[in-house]
């Protein structure tokens, strides 16, 4: 035992390994620290033969090579490429001793039992760890926030959750999901620069020698660089997604109030009011040529409030949207199957209604506050003051300036009654680590370290008993 | 040259006594070897060594460098009973050897924070059976004890139309109030509920619903009852508890450490139950294991017996309700509540002064029993008790005279000696002084004066007396003579006293001269006149002085016209 270790401190080192994958970028650390040791994209390079690299790799224009990615909305896709990433990490970055240290990694509140039943069985079977732990996100984020009974609005690359917790353990029933997220404002601030700016070529940056800067509707001066053959499509496409993160962090500006809102005429006059000099930015595509933004500069930062109101142009990225309600028909690990005989209406009694998923529309399209209004209201009216008055709002996205101030300003407009306070870390590093830093917390407590599963209990208790009991 | 040299040269004398013996020992034990500029420092200091310590290189900061704990890291097993616990590696203070040593059968600190609730064990499916019966039997009566409380209140304000009739019109007046009233209430019962799931006060909570629903619109407990019904037969009807899902219920009760928002999240959807659901079966299953193994506190078990789920399902409609409240509500109700603050504080003022004027009263106790008094003692007590209090009455009394006595107000004068006309013009004080001598009329040390003054007096006589009603004047505390009275006419420019002053010289009025202008006789009355008199001259004066204008006026334009 530690003798040291003091009533007030809880804390017991046992240096276990954080993991926090994302579906952008990927965080691993020592616990008990309070930043990961590594932060790096959740992408990984496939060459033509087969071989898999990292680093500057994923950055390096090379005849075939591709670029692809680990997750997709928080839950591992390629497990070669993550088992392949994470080896690479431990072993060649980190040196990681795995006799030693058990290993603590993060999940999505919506991973099904099968995905976390292979997520456990590929790191036993991958790595030597003695002992893991899944830790769900919002848990982490409270964990982070030392709030254990909060909401946790998560503004991500690829999907906008919310999730209640009580006392540091998530409600299933209660999260609400959706993709108006990073990602989507990749696409939309795409094909609204491809509409309406049409001469403005998005040629990455790895296809330019030199080039100087110009005004936006006059062509591009740039000299091309020497490339090898046949660049993949998937190596293209990653390159020229920092262009849209680069617009994200330059430009994104939340307006105060819905654009469109039912009131054409009011519209009109906010939107005239928002054309002043004073809202322009400018930005420079990597070809060198300086196009304006104003009005569309609001509009992309709208979206994530108001997804509904800004259709896609283009066909192709209209099909990969498809209206999102934010609502799961998410079956607990808890219910092994559906209900045979749902002989009573209204299961829940009027008080605590549960969202159904049968019974909401699937057309309706839910923005980022009606979203988090939505779960708000479907929780237990005994928690609901409690909750209301704890929202956290974390994930890259939620970075956009005034976005707190415009959900803070809608949620209070829908809940008069209620005590609304939102509650944001500052600094742009630690809403993106926020769950690892939840998890580093986690991990590094004495009282935690009762709760590691070791391989030898989890092939006793078998996968169902573990999942439902321990990792919940 | 030293300290001491200093010292010598300036005639000090230096006490070698005041050094202990002890410290010289040690600093000629240690006679470290000086150079250079830290040589010279130390002779100015000398002997007189700074307050503070001084390390001059001793070897005890050497030693503690030398000793470094150890630090090893150590392997554990957390929990170790649970079982197939994994090993981990934690760095402690210490030899190896030695904690090896120690720890070999020592559980992990902080296994002693691995507890768990304490939940009656689930009984047998047999006994189980049995107490569902009970438990039905018992829900059935409670419910329609509930709901019978309920009609009854209901019928009550149907039966007395009037006072129905009423109470819609006051409804209708005062709806935000009545609305109002329940917040507050809500809020704290919601808090109390909302804590303490098992050892909750869910008790007392319907009795308090029930209150409350008085003061809803009429037909809403009528509803809300017959909504009761519906939800009482469906959950009585289709579904009861089987015995697999009560044990469920008991595990995810343990598993969850009774926290009921995440046993109601994750109890399977297949069953369909609600928080209540699970609440109450849980609570009346307990209750029933606790009486059969009489286990429990009486105090836990009266608890678990006051649990209602309609009682509870009725509150939360009442928090949905309270959320449901618009801005122009929130804000008129917050008004309402600073208007009630502001009447409490009121009250509570009034009570004060009410207190406060009872404590002057000085009332003997009456509260006490008589007993006490009924021995001779007990009464010589009484006795001296009573005269002390007589006494201060007295003195109290006394003072108040003397202040009378001290004010300088004319003697009072009673009711009886002014006429009625006059009576307007009383001041509180004297309308107060002649009430106090009514009062005692025949107090023995009534003076000549005021016998005299009690007749009735005619106007002759009061002259005669010398008496004078002062009505609207305002006079001045103390003593004043007539002769330095200022008089209003007299309050004018100093150019016109001079011109006032050359008038009465000239008609021969005699004053008594000097500065001060006053008849040699300042009598009232000759005052008064006097008065009328500087009065009439000034406004003879100054009508003179205009004429004296206009006519120098007209001179003026006459001339110009005859210069035309």
């Amino acid at each position: 035992m530690s003798t040291n270790a003091g009533p007030v401190y809880a804390g017991d080192e046992i240096n276990a390994l954080v993991l926090d994958p994302g579906t952008y970028t990927t965080r691993i650390g020592y616990s008990g620290d309070d930043f990961p040791k590594t932060i790096v994209p959740s992408l990984y390079a496939k060459d033509e033969d087969n071989s898999i690299h990292f680093d500057a790799s994923l950055d390096y224009a090379k005849t075939k090579r591709q670029v692809l990615p680990i997750l997709k909305d928080s839950l591992i896709e390629d497990w070669e490429g993550a088992v392949a990433q994470y080896r690479h990490y431990f072993d060649d970055v980190l040196k990681v001793d795995y006799e030693e240290q058990p290993i603590l990694i993060t999940e999505p509140v919506w991973g099904t039992t099968e995905y976390r039943q292979k997520l456990i069985e590929t790191f036993y079977e991958e790595f030597n760890f003695p002992a893991l732990y899944l830790a769900k996100t919002p848990s982490c984020v409270s964990f982070q926030q030392g709030r254990l009974t909060c909401l946790v609005v998560d503004i991500g690359h690829d999907s906008v959750s919310v999730t209640p917790v009580v006392d540091g353990i998530c409600l299933l029933r209660n999260l609400m999901k959706t993709h108006y997220a990073g990602l989507f404002l990749n696409d939309q601030i795409k094909d609204t620069l491809v509409s309406s700016f049409s001469k403005l070529d998005l040629s990455p940056t790895y296809k330019i020698k030199t080039k100087t800067a110009v005004e936006y509707p006059l062509a591009a001066q740039y000299v091309a660089r020497d490339l090898p053959e046949s660049i993949t499509e998937s190596y293209d496409q990653t390159q020229q997604r920092r262009i849209f993160t680069e617009a994200k962090e330059l430009l994104l500006e939340t307006p105060e109030k819905r654009l469109n809102s039912s009131n054409a005429q009011q519209a009109a006059a906010y939107k005239e009011e928002l054309k002043k000099e004073e809202n322009e930015r400018t930005m420079e595509a990597p070809l060198g040529q300086v196009f304006n933004t104003c009005l569309e500069r609001f509009a992309w930062a709208d979206l994530l409030f108001d997804p509904a109101s800004y259709p896609f142009k283009d066909q192709s990225l209209a099909d990969k949207y498809l209206p999102n309600s934010g609502e799961l028909s998410l079956s607990s690990p808890y219910d092994d199957y559906r209900p045979i005989k749902r002989a009573r209406k209204g299961e829940t009694g009027p008080a605590t209604p549960t969202p159904a998923p049968d019974s909401a529309d699937p057309n309706k399209i839910r923005g980022l506050s009606q979203l988090v209004n939505h779960a708000i209201s479907n929780i237990d009216i005994d928690l609901r003051t409690a909750i209301a008055s704890t929202i956290i709002v974390t994930g890259g996205s939620s970075m956009i300036p005034q976005l707190n101030d415009r959900l803070n300003a809608e949620l209070l407009s829908a809940n008069p009654a209620l005590k609304i306070k939102i509650h944001a870390s500052g600094t742009s590093l630690e809403r993106t680590t926020q769950a690892w830093m939840g998890g580093s917390v986690l991990a590094s407590l004495g009282t935690f370290h009762q709760m590691w599963v070791s391989k030898a209990e989890y092939e006793e208790a078998g996968a169902e008993r573990i999942l439902t009991q321990r990792f919940r | 040259m030293s300290a001491n040299d200093v010292l010598d040269v300036l005639n000090v004398q230096r006490d070698d006594l005041t050094q202990p013996a002890k410290k010289k020992a040690r600093s000629e034990a240690a006679p470290a070897p000086k150079s250079g500029i830290s040589r010279e420092l130390y002779n100015l200091i000398g002997a007189n060594t700074p307050p503070i310590l001084v390390n001059m290189g001793n070897n005890r900061m050497k030693d503690r460098k030398l000793r470094v704990s150890p630090w090893t890291k150590m392997p554990f097993v957390p929990n170790e009973r649970a079982g197939k616990a994994p090993t981990l590696h934690h760095w402690e203070k210490g030899a190896k050897e030695l904690l090896m040593e120690t720890s070999k059968d020592k559980p992990y600190y902080f296994d002693k924070f691995v507890v768990s609730v304490d939940i009656p064990e689930m009984v047998d499916e047999e006994l189980f059976n049995q107490f569902m019966v009970e438990i039905k039997e018992r829900q059935k009566q409670m419910a329609q004890k509930f709901k019978t409380s309920l009609h009854n209140k209901v019928e009550a304000q149907k039966a007395n139309p009037l006072g129905a009739s009423s109470a819609l019109t006051v409804k209708k007046e005062d709806a935000p109030t009545v609305v109002k009233e329940e917040p507050t209430k809500d809020d704290s019962v919601k808090e109390a509920s909302g804590e303490t799931p098992l050892v909750s006060s869910n008790g007392k909570e319907p009795t308090e619903l029930a209150d409350q629903q008085e003061t809803e619109a009429e037909n809403k407990p009528l509803e809300a009852i017959d909504a009761m019904d519906v939800d009482e037969e469906e959950a009585s009807g289709p579904l009861p508890w089987t015995y697999e899902e009560t044990k469920l219920l008991f595990e995810f009760c343990k598993n969850f450490e009774l926290k009921w928002f995440v046993i109601n999240d994750r109890f399977p959807l297949k069953y369909g139950r609600s928080l209540e659901d699970l609440k109450e079966q849980f609570y009346a299953m307990c209750l029933m294991i606790m009486t059969h193994k009489s286990i429990g506190n009486p105090s836990l078990i009266d608890s678990l017996k006051a649990f209602l789920k309609p009682a509870e399902i009725e509150r939360k409609h009442y928090l949905l309700n309270l959320l449901k409240r618009t801005p122009s509500e929130i804000a008129e109700e917050s008004l309402l509540v600073i208007e009630a603050r502001r009447f409490e504080i009121a009250a509570k003022k009034m009570l004060m002064e009410r207190a406060n004027l009872l404590s002057l009263l000085d009332l003997p106790q009456a509260a006490l029993s008589v007993q006490q008094y009924q021995s001779s003692q007990g009464l010589g007590n009484l006795y001296s008790q009573l005269m002390i209090m007589d006494k201060n009455q007295r003195k109290k009394s006394q003072q108040k005279v003397l202040q009378m006595a001290s004010d300088p107000v004319p003697p009072p004068i009673p009711v009886a000696a002014s006429s009625l006309h006059k009576r307007d013009f009383q001041t509180h004080l004297q309308q107060y002084l002649s009430g106090y001598l009514k009062q005692q009329p025949q107090r023995p040390e009534d003076s000549a004066i005021q016998q005299l003054l009690s007749k009735k007096l005619t106007a002759k006589e009061e002259e005669a007396y010398g008496l004078f009603y002062h009505a609207n004047e305002r006079i001045n505390p103390g003593v004043i003579l007539r002769s330095t009275q200022r008089l209003s006419g007299l309050q004018q420019r100093q150019s016109v006293f001079r011109a006032v002053n050359n008038m009465l010289q000239e008609l021969d009025i005699p004053t008594a001269g000097g500065t001060a202008w006053k008849p040699n006789m300042p009598t009232r009355k000759t005052m008064a006149k006097y008065d009328e008199l500087t009065k009439a001259v000034v406004a003879l004066l100054e009508v003179k002085k205009v004429k004296d204008k206009l006519e120098a006026e007209i001179e003026l334009i006459k001339s110009q016209r005859e210069l035309r």
